[in-house]
């Protein structure tokens, strides 16, 4: 066997069964026994690389909070029989989904709004209202006229108040909405109050997570409809603790 | 050093609680194997944004899947598989080459006579992890994905065959020629190294 014949075969004898021919040639060429060993040493060293990458937490972040919109994930605080507050099955993003989201915004708002004076509830931000959700609902062809729930375009800012306890947070912008709805659970309903305020606390932190990933990901359609669907949640919620004690 | 069975029981137990949606259970799997994911996916692009993006898409894929796992193969080599699949994809989509389009034609340039001067690897003993490395990043794609699945990952031929849509000879080949390539490499490397000393 000459050289240029191993140099032929080496891709087919590297790494399968012994060539006498080749092992006898290797044995009287040294640049060729040269070659093999380092191609094997090479071979063998790429074997052992470490995984020492590690990827940045924002990784982690953003598969939870798929997984949390797709329902993939179930608040564990959720008693058996009663509506979780992640949905089981995976949904998808359509337009039908907002149509009892935006009437339960209409309804959480109309509470709101016969709790308090005309003036408070010009002053402050509505209850959450994703952005699109009168469009949608209107182009999903309801009887119904697009609930003037929005009075902003922007998402409620998150009551910190209700997060788990954090020494070092500085608390946000109140949402009073939360906290008044709270009240008025409890007045009805102590024991729902434990409850819905535990679930409204994950999906507080949803939100939290889902605003964070989109604040880091601002052109990420993705990210904007994480934000969208923690809403949808939050209203759900909403609607679920009022059905409860009305 | 975490005892292999424990850590098998422990991943048993998290996979039959991320099917009940438990969260902490998709972070303990997602612990136990994002290194090995994201090193994979960072060898195959070079960039560290993108091999996050996808690394993510793998456990995103993984995690939909979880209820039907029935642990007939083991969960790693389900997620490894995932991965170099989602990787591969992502590279068609960008149009790069995921083998290289060459035939499997013996050239000079693979021949010892065109061996660079320098310091011999063999003699050496090992070889420089990082400058191995850096080497690999320096790989053309084609042969970066065959090098990368075969001498870093553990897959067989007939498997990277597959995956990649090419025959077992071209992937044999195309090996070969990434080992070679690196070799050059990495003698270079080491004189430059030593000019610099």
């Amino acid at each position: 066997m000459t050289c240029s014949e191993v140099q032929r075969v080496l891709p087919e004898m590297m790494d399968g069964a012994p060539n006498n021919e080749l092992q006898a040639h290797l044995e009287k060429c040294p640049a060729c026994s040269d070659l093999v060993a380092e191609l094997e040493l090479i071979s063998i060293e790429a074997h052992q690389l470490v995984e020492s990458n590690e990827p940045s937490p924002r990784v982690w972040l953003a598969i939870a909070a798929e997984l949390r919109s797709e329902g993939l994930i179930r608040d564990p605080e959720a008693k058996p029989g009663r509506p979780v507050l992640v949905p089981t099955e995976r949904r998808r993003w359509n337009a039908w989904w907002l149509v009892p989201v935006a009437a339960a915004l209409l309804v959480a708002a109309s509470y709101v709004g016969m709790r308090k004076p005309a003036t408070q509830i010009a002053e402050k931000p509505a209850v959450v209202a994703p952005a699109n959700a009168p469009d949608l609902a209107a182009q999903s062809n309801q009887q119904k006229p697009a609930p003037q729930v929005a009075e902003t375009k922007r998402p409620v800012p998150i009551d910190r108040s209700l997060d788990e306890p954090s020494v070092s947070a500085p608390v946000q912008v109140v949402s009073t909405e939360d906290r008044q709805f709270l009240d008025d659970v409890g007045q009805r309903s102590p024991r729902m109050k434990a409850e819905f305020e535990s679930q409204l606390r994950a999906v507080n932190s949803y939100i939290r997570d889902a605003e964070a990933y989109l604040k880091q990901n601002p052109g990420d359609e993705d990210a904007r409809q994480h934000v969208m669907a923690a809403y949808e949640q939050k209203a759900m919620l909403y609607q679920m603790a009022l059905n409860h004690i009305q | 050093m975490t005892d292999p069975k424990l850590a098998k029981t422990a991943e048993a137990e998290a996979i039959e609680r991320a099917k009940q949606g438990d969260e902490a259970a998709f972070e303990v799997l997602y612990n136990l194997h994002k290194r090995r994911v994201y090193s994979l996916c960072l060898r195959m692009v070079s960039n560290p944004a993108q091999a996050e993006d996808l690394a993510q898409e793998a456990f995103l894929q993984l995690f939909r899947k979880v209820g039907t796992f029935r642990g007939e193969s083991a969960f790693s080599t389900w997620l490894h598989r995932m991965t170099v699949n989602v990787v591969l994809m992502n590279l068609r989509k960008k149009g790069l080459p995921v083998v290289s389009l060459e035939e499997t034609i013996e050239t000079d340039e693979e021949s010892p006579k065109k061996e660079l001067g320098g310091p011999d690897l063999k003699l050496a003993g090992s070889l420089d992890r990082l400058q191995l490395q850096r080497a690999i990043e320096k790989l053309p794609p084609g042969y970066k994905t065959i090098f990368v699945l075969h001498d870093v990952e553990g897959f067989e031929h007939n498997e990277i065959a597959t995956m990649v849509g090419c025959s077992i000879g071209n992937s044999k080949s195309q090996l070969h020629k990434a080992r070679l390539k690196l070799r050059d490499y990495l003698k270079f490397m080491r004189a430059e190294k030593a000019e610099k000393q």
